[in-house]
């Protein structure tokens, strides 16, 4: 370029050129540094803030900041903490990078480009809201509010969801943490027991810790983990089903190297053996089950050799399992899982594993399941309104489609209703903190269901695998920029308190927001102000919802604040079983919907000859794809190597470190590649991997294509009968090495 | 320090080099900024620079929208890839609001600076410049060197072929390249091409 010149010279003409130009005319914009009158301050100095509550992943660890300048040096856990103490774990230090990652939304972005190759453009806020609060509202005025569906996920998503659901009135609202993760669980055990299991075992004073599946050390939330460890150190024997030797099958006493798919028949032979021998808990079962002679005859079949055929496991095993149980019941520890939507025939399953804790009389007992008693807190959200059925999906002449669906409605039903427009249209998306893309089987389908929008909007702090599919697109501000969200809990002060303390820790800021992240009931609220909702707005900003909460305990944020970002109070013991607790060993109820009465293990597809067969799980560093993108994260684990074994390795000429892509039983091919790790640990039918790699978003400047993303490869949607929710493990695979297909060996 | 006019015409370049960063509006960016502009590079012997520029805007429909595409794709979320986010931390510590950051705030500070509640982050290039901007009113010409070595130039060397190579619109590269230009030092050596 011609001005390609030196300081020195370009200095030397300055006089010049600013002579001869105008500059002075120019609208200039208000600087942002400015001379300071007073004598200039050093350094601000060290701050520490309290009130931070972790949402690297979903268990809330409490957090303080260490704060320099404004600026986010250093998470620590509060040691206020009864509940993670000062503990975090590698994901809640890395927070701090997710603060600062340099991808991060900043500001409204709208697509002048087209879904899934957007071009982005920085509009105002004002632009942005009008555009969002316009388009959704056209929508609901030509389709009903039905024509809107919701994808929401994590805190900041609940009060958006709240008011799509609850003001605008559209049943379409699919979470990820049901529908694609524990909803299976939670309605299961609500069936059978009336409760949500939450992950309440007693697992620090138990005798056994009986896991199905559950890979704890990988999968890290630290009081839990905690607790697991405190259990194990006080000698609890472990016991763990798994397909792969998993973090906990390593630490364990029984390793069952189940077959995948097989684990109800595995549990209804323990469960028969158990009633046979006449080792269940006879007490319990008469007070506080129903069904027993029911549910005995339904699961006599299952005898240990026939569970052993079934599930590829010693007879021996299974019996020895059985008698570790009756030995130690009531303290046995049988624990409810989190992420149980595998097969597609899950809900029977965790009904099995309901019914197993009541059998061994293991429900509010030393050792057993133990809900614990937390503080009441009331809610403040968007108020409920009556919105009929008449456009539920989940509802057929008069019946529910799947009855024992977790809230909201079952993602497959939304999905194959936007694409085919029957038995309606739905013309408008709202993703808020979920990626659809990567948490929800079959990613062409959801490609689809975008392409099929009028309109799409998306809030999140990252960009992600959904974002590129929006055209309007919100930056939030992070769980470390906002209030919100209250953990509320049971802990101990000290280790050998006789009774709980309660504890109550809502959410406060530990930095200002950046650039022009806003929070949920900002952008909420101003889309319902444009799409007529102005007078049902229950709260005018965060602060005041999370205020108007605690106020239900008597407490203010300024009280808690006070007290080191924690309030305690005295808690009481979740031991003693209530009265009316009953567990429906056959269900009258589950039976009238027309589905088993008394848990039944129902097959799943066998693997395909030449294919294995695709699992899946967490990584100890990472929480599925949101912290792909995040830099210290990714240094400790830059890819998710697929578990091979040893022997099918050696046959198809494998080595350790080998690099390798996938192509599915459907034809689908990964996008990138991984390494191979060659073990012993993982059966000749199956491949294992971590969840939530290789983002296909080139915006995610770290994440992207490092590692294979598993979600790519779940073509073939298996669905829950009872719940709606998704099996994701039914999906077949084989590998490929420089462009050659390897068959896998039987 | 005594203010010559001198001091005085680097000030109102580094000001307007700011305001060059600043995202398109048409606001400011308007009929007379660009004459400003145009006469500008003519005095730098660069007017068919300015004319390349005043062509591009001549033919699109909504020129404007244009370059905040550009701006967009260039400093903030672009597609596939952002190009250069205009922030030292991000070059020096792949990171928004790291240590560079602080470091950047606290040489501010010590030369009774501070920021405004309004303010970007304090590594903000814009901002850089306008504090060159008035160290130069202030004819404080060591201060001005020694932020353009240690702080501005570490990272504006890996900034600068980012955008103007990658950038599809002449007044980005334009602007970098005066900016660029206007904080090198001679005996510099060439920068290093850094592909983002
Ligand atoms: S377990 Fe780790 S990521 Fe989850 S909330 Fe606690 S510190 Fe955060």
């Amino acid at each position: 370029m011609a001005f390609n010149l030196t300081r020195r010279k370009f200095l030397q003409t300055a006089s010049l050129v600013a002579a001869a130009v105008p500059l002075s005319k120019v609208a200039y914009a208000q600087p942002g540094v400015a001379k300071v009158s007073l004598e200039p301050k050093g350094t601000m100095g060290d701050t520490t803030v309290v009130g931070g509550l972790c949402e690297m992943c979903f268990w809330r660890c409490q957090l303080i900041g260490k704060v320099r300048d404004g600026q986010l040096m250093k998470l620590e856990g509060n040691p206020k903490s009864i509940d993670n103490g000062t503990s975090i774990c590698a994901r809640g230090n890395a927070g701090v990078k997710l603060l600062y990652d340099v991808d991060r939304l900043k500001y409204p972005l709208k697509n002048v480009g087209q879904r899934g190759a957007p071009i982005w453009k920085r509009i105002s806020w004002q632009e942005a809201l009008d555009e969002c609060g316009s388009k959704l509202k056209a929508i609901v005025e030509k389709h009903g509010p039905q024509g809107i569906c919701v994808f929401p996920h994590g805190a900041s998503a609940k009060y958006p969801m709240h008011y799509f659901e609850r003001t605008v009135g559209t049943h379409n609202v699919s979470e990820a943490s049901f529908f694609q993760c524990r909803g299976i669980r939670d309605v299961a055990y609500v069936a059978t027991t009336g409760k949500a299991p939450g992950e309440f075992v007693d697992m620090a004073n138990t005798k056994v810790i009986f896991l199905i599946g559950s890979h704890l050390g990988e999968n890290i939330h630290v009081s839990h983990i905690k607790a697991y460890i405190k259990g194990l150190q006080n000698g609890a024997k472990l016991v763990v089903a798994d397909p792969r030797y998993s973090a906990a099958a390593a630490k364990s006493d029984i390793w069952v190297q189940i077959k995948p798919g097989t684990d109800t028949a595995y549990l209804l032979a323990i469960m028969n053996y158990l009633v046979t021998n006449k080792k269940y808990d006879k007490k319990f079962v008469a007070e506080h089950t129903a069904g027993f002679d029911k549910f005995s005859a339904a699961i006599s079949e299952w005898t240990l050799d026939k569970a052993a055929k079934e599930c590829d496991i010693p007879a021996a095993q299974i019996k020895e399992v059985a008698e570790l149980l009756a030995a130690n019941a009531p303290h046995v520890a049988i624990h409810p899982g989190r992420h149980v939507s595998w097969y597609g025939n899950d809900f029977q399953r965790e009904r099995a594993l309901a019914c197993l804790t009541g059998i061994l009389g293991a429900y509010y007992v030393k050792g057993g399941w133990v809900p614990p008693k937390n503080p009441k807190l009331g809610k403040t959200s968007w108020a409920q309104q009556e919105h009929g059925d008449e456009h539920n999906l989940n509802v057929s002449h008069d019946k529910k489609v799947h009855p024992f669906n977790p809230p909201g409605t079952p993602t497959e039903l939304i999905r194959d209703c936007a694409i085919s427009g029957k038995p309606y249209p739905i013309k408008g998306c709202v993703i808020w903190g979920q990626n659809p893309m990567q948490t929800i089987p079959n990613q062409e389908k959801m490609k689809q269901v975008f392409k099929a929008m009028d309109f799409v909007m998306c809030v999140d702090v990252m960009p992600t695998d959904a974002t590129m599919w929006a055209d309007i697109l919100l930056p939030e501000s992070s769980y470390l920029e906002r209030h919100d969200e209250i953990k509320a809990g049971t802990g101990r002060i000290k280790a050998d308190d006789k009774e709980p303390t309660q504890f109550i820790a809502p959410r406060m800021p530990l930095v200002a927001p950046m650039f022009e992240r806003k929070d949920q009931v900002y952008i909420t609220n101003e889309i319902a102000k444009r799409m007529g909702h102005a007078k049902d707005i229950p709260v005018q900003t965060l602060e005041e919802l999370v205020d108007k909460t605690l106020a239900t305990a008597n407490i203010t944020l300024a009280s808690v604040k006070a007290e080191g970002g924690i309030h305690l109070q005295p808690g009481q013991s979740g031991y003693g079983v209530p009265e009316d607790f009953m567990v429906q060993l056959f269900s009258e109820e589950i039976a009238a919907a027309g589905f088993p009465g008394a848990p039944t293990y129902i097959a799943i597809e066998e693997v395909p000859a030449g294919f294995a067969r695709l699992l899946y799980g967490r990584a100890p560093v990472h929480t599925f794809n949101r912290s792909q993108n995040n830099v210290w994260l990714n240094q400790q684990m830059p890819d998710n190597p697929v578990w091979l074994n040893d022997e099918v390795a050696a046959k198809i000429g494998l080595k350790d470190g080998d690099i390798v892509g996938f192509i599915n039983s459907e034809g689908v091919r990964s996008r990138t590649t991984t390494t191979v790790k060659v073990t012993p640990g993982i059966r000749k039918d199956a491949v294992y991997m971590y969840h939530g790699y290789g983002s296909a978003n080139p915006l995610m400047s770290t994440g992207v294509g490092k590692g294979v993303d598993d979600t790519s490869l779940i073509t073939k949607i298996a669905i829950d009968p009872e719940s709606g929710c998704h099996g994701m493990r039914n999906n077949f695979v084989k590998l490929t090495k420089d462009g050659k297909v390897l068959d896998i060996p039987a | 320090m005594p203010k010559s006019a001198t001091n005085q015409h680097i000030a109102s370049l580094y000001h307007f080099l700011a305001q060059c960063m600043h995202y398109p509006d048409p606001q400011w960016m308007n009929e007379d900024f660009f004459n400003i502009l145009y006469q500008l590079l003519e005095t730098l012997g660069a007017a068919s620079e300015g004319k390349e520029i005043e062509n591009t805007l001549a033919q699109s429909s909504d020129p404007i929208e244009e370059l905040q595409i550009e701006y967009t794709r260039l400093f903030i979320n672009g597609f596939p890839h952002v190009v250069a986010p205009p922030y030292a931390s991000v070059y020096m510590d792949q990171s928004i609001q790291g240590g560079f950051a602080l470091k950047t705030l606290n040489f501010y500070r010590a030369k009774g600076f501070l920021m405004e509640e309004s303010a970007d982050l304090p590594d903000n290039l814009i901002h850089e410049l306008e504090f060159l901007s008035l160290l130069a009113e202030e004819a404080d010409f060591e201060g001005e060197e020694e932020f353009l070595s240690t702080l501005f130039r570490p990272w504006y060397k890996q900034f600068c072929p980012r955008v103007a190579q990658e950038t599809r619109h002449p007044f980005y590269r334009m602007v970098v390249t005066l900016i660029d230009s206007f904080t090198k030092e001679e005996e510099e050596d060439g920068f290093q091409l850094n592909k983002a």
